[in-house]
């Protein structure tokens, strides 16, 4: 609160004040003695008026800022140097100043944990650290030692209450290649887990629960053998009606010219078959964009003899 | 002009001879062959230009260029070739169908014109179970029409052909073995209860006798993506019917599949009218889905893009020369800039934007 202060010209004459102050029943001589109760409360108001410049002006750049807010303290205005503004403003107006605002009380302030003041509560924390293993310098070896990561999190939040219920998620992370599964046991993991393996990095997520996983993924289950072309992950041209297609279309392209003799072995054993099959497992693995479609294109005239 | 022999050849009768120089030109196809080689197929708003401009011009572009091509080497004694035409929206897959279907015309070939495979698997009325076979329904009305324009269109093959067997439609009408292929289109239009079964006949002798040699066939389907896709048909319970429950998309199924010789087979994509595809949808897997990929493989996927700066100044042309273009602007160099930045060199865009100046 900024007092008011009188500006100095205005000095005021004690003599004459305390002449006024008790009229009737007071000689004169003694008018001047006692103060007036108007005199005193105009003196109160003179120390008032006079208040103190507030502490911001006194601090230098350079000065130490968790010393001025070491505890989680109130927000403080006159404490803290910033011009800040808050609050929605009037019409023509600006967001009111720092001074007297309550909304800037309102709101948790986390003053008191700066960087500067960070570094040094680890530095005090410092002592009761054990050193980190000395052969754990890369992201690899940690990765090798100790495969599984088990993510929590925690919350921090000022409100009502300390909880938060995204606190009870747990998320345990596991790269596929450092459990040792085979092709077979490696797909059904795969299927199991669905959305949660990320196949870029490898890693499959399991959320929240820690309870128990079972690693008997090696065994074949009775479910399993229904497994149908619908559920293959990736399309595999062996007993594909692709292939089918374009073995009835090579032997009847043979009929026409009357060389019954191949059969169809050999057949599928010729370059422009390899080819052609590449094509199509690309094609339908990846998915169509320019190049598969103007491979498979390729492929399918050469084994067609179109030019 | 000079300006009219820039862009445009000659006659129709010239384009066995259409190659590579004769990119981006426009060639002209005379009213009267429109209407017989014509009779459905053609895209509404070609139409509507061609009654505009009193003539019909396609422009000559690369990939028909390249399907001309195939078919002028077409071995015969080999299974029919599939070609697919796909590319996005407007980018002229059907104008280039048409291209192909009329040079075949032109060439003496018998063309079998489905001008949209989409009409046949939604908003259709009147579906009868099908006489022949009890899980199929019929569509009466769909299959008289498309009799119609196919009689239209090869007058002279309906005489021609004679049916190989024999075909007894009920109690009093059969058609003998032997009789002409157009008393079973006859048959089909008259008694229109029987005209799907009369399309299955149709398309089943054809395709037993083009491999005997005495016609070139070719198969021409719009939208070859409906016969794999869903429909949009309900049972009289409500139920939804799947696109093999149809005798038309069977039949049809059976013809565009490679175990015949003697022709060659064009199909287009088409996003356009068909049901339950999201809009962007052009490549053949997303279009076809696995079934009809796998039902199509082995073929030649042609992709049809947009007009490149040749082609595009071109159309142009024909705007101007037909004086289409109105805007004072629009034979401008910035003028043209303008429109190929606006239509992104795409023809359907490119026509529309152009009906406006």
């Amino acid at each position: 609160m900024a007092a008011a202060t009188l500006p100095a010209g205005l000095v005021l004459q004690p003599g004459a004040r305390t002449l006024r102050a008790f009229c009737t029943s007071v000689t004169p001589a003694a008018r001047s003695a006692i103060p007036s109760p108007r005199e005193c409360q105009s003196r109160r108001l003179r120390a008032l008026r006079e208040a103190l410049p507030p502490r911001t002006e006194k601090m230098t750049v350079d000065q130490d800022w968790p010393s001025v807010y070491p505890v989680a303290a109130p927000f403080k205005p006159s404490a803290v140097p910033l011009p800040i503004r808050m609050g929605y403003p009037v019409k023509r107006g600006v967001p009111m100043a720092k001074e007297g605002n309550l909304e800037l009380l309102k709101i948790p302030n986390f003053l008191h944990l700066t960087p500067v003041a960070i570094k040094k509560h680890c530095e005090a924390l410092k002592d009761f650290c054990t050193e980190w293993p000395a052969a754990l310098d890369s992201d690899e070896k940690c990765e090798k030692h100790f495969p599984i990561e088990i993510d929590t999190a925690d919350y921090v939040s000022a409100g009502p209450s300390i909880r938060n219920p995204k606190a009870r998620v747990v998320t345990l992370r596991v790269k596929l290649s450092s459990l040792n599964l085979d092709d077979h046991a490696k797909k059904k993991l795969i299927k199991l887990v669905g959305e949660r393996y990320c196949k870029t990095t490898d890693v499959q997520q399991i959320g929240h629960c820690i309870s128990e996983l079972t690693f008997s993924f090696q065994k074949t289950e009775e479910w399993e053998k229904d497994k149908t072309e619908a559920d293959m992950e990736e399309y595999i041209w062996e007993n594909s009606s692709s292939e089918k297609n374009i073995l009835q279309t090579l032997l009847q392209m043979k009929a026409a010219e009357k060389n019954l003799e191949i059969n169809e072995e050999e057949l599928l054993g010729t370059k422009e078959v390899e080819d052609y099959k590449k094509s199509v497992v690309s094609l339908k693995n990846k998915g169509d964009n320019e190049n598969t479609l103007s491979q498979y294109k390729e492929s399918v005239k050469k084994l067609l003899n179109l030019m | 002009t000079m300006l009219r022999r820039m862009t445009r050849l000659l006659s129709g009768a010239r384009q066995a001879r259409h190659g590579e120089q004769h990119a981006a030109l426009h060639y002209h196809i005379p009213l009267q062959d429109l209407k017989t080689v014509f009779p459905q197929g053609l895209p509404p708003r070609f139409i509507m230009q061609v009654k505009t401009f009193n003539e019909a011009c396609l422009m000559v572009r690369k990939p028909a260029l390249e399907l001309l091509h195939y078919l002028k080497n077409t071995n015969f004694a080999h299974p029919a070739v599939r070609y697919v035409l796909y590319g996005e929206k407007g980018t002229g897959k059907t104008l280039s169908l048409c291209h192909v279907v009329h040079f075949c015309a032109k060439q003496d070939w018998l063309i079998l014109h489905i001008p949209d495979a989409h009409l046949w698997v939604k908003n259709c009325r009147g579906l009868l179970q099908s006489s022949y076979n009890k899980q199929r329904f019929d569509q009466p009305v769909e299959a008289s029409i498309w009799l119609k324009n196919f009689k239209t269109a090869n007058e002279r093959f309906l005489s021609q052909i004679k049916v190989q067997e024999k075909y007894v439609w009920n109690k009093r009408e059969s058609t003998e073995k032997g009789s002409p292929l157009g008393a079973v289109v006859e048959q089909g239009l008259t008694r229109v209860r029987n005209a799907t079964d009369a399309v299955g006949i149709v398309l089943k002798e054809l395709k037993n006798q083009s491999c005997l040699g005495a016609f070139h066939l070719l198969v021409a389907v719009d939208g070859v993506n409906a016969l794999w896709g869903r429909t949009s048909l309900k049972r009289e319970d409500k139920s939804l019917i799947a696109p093999e429950e149809l005798a038309l998309v069977c039949s049809l199924r059976k013809m565009v599949r490679n175990d015949w010789h003697g022709g060659a087979i064009v199909l287009t994509l088409s996003q356009t009218g068909s049901l339950f595809k999201p809009r962007k949808a052009y490549l053949p897997q997303e279009l076809l889905g696995k079934e009809g990929f796998d039902a199509l493989d082995p073929f030649i996927p042609i992709l049809v893009s947009n007009y490149n700066p040749k082609e595009f100044e071109s159309c142009i042309q024909y705007y101007l020369e037909n004086k289409w273009l109105q805007h004072e602007k629009a034979h401008t160099e910035e003028g043209k800039k303008e429109l190929l930045f606006l239509s992104d060199a795409n023809p359907g865009q490119l026509e529309r934007l152009c009906a406006y100046l």
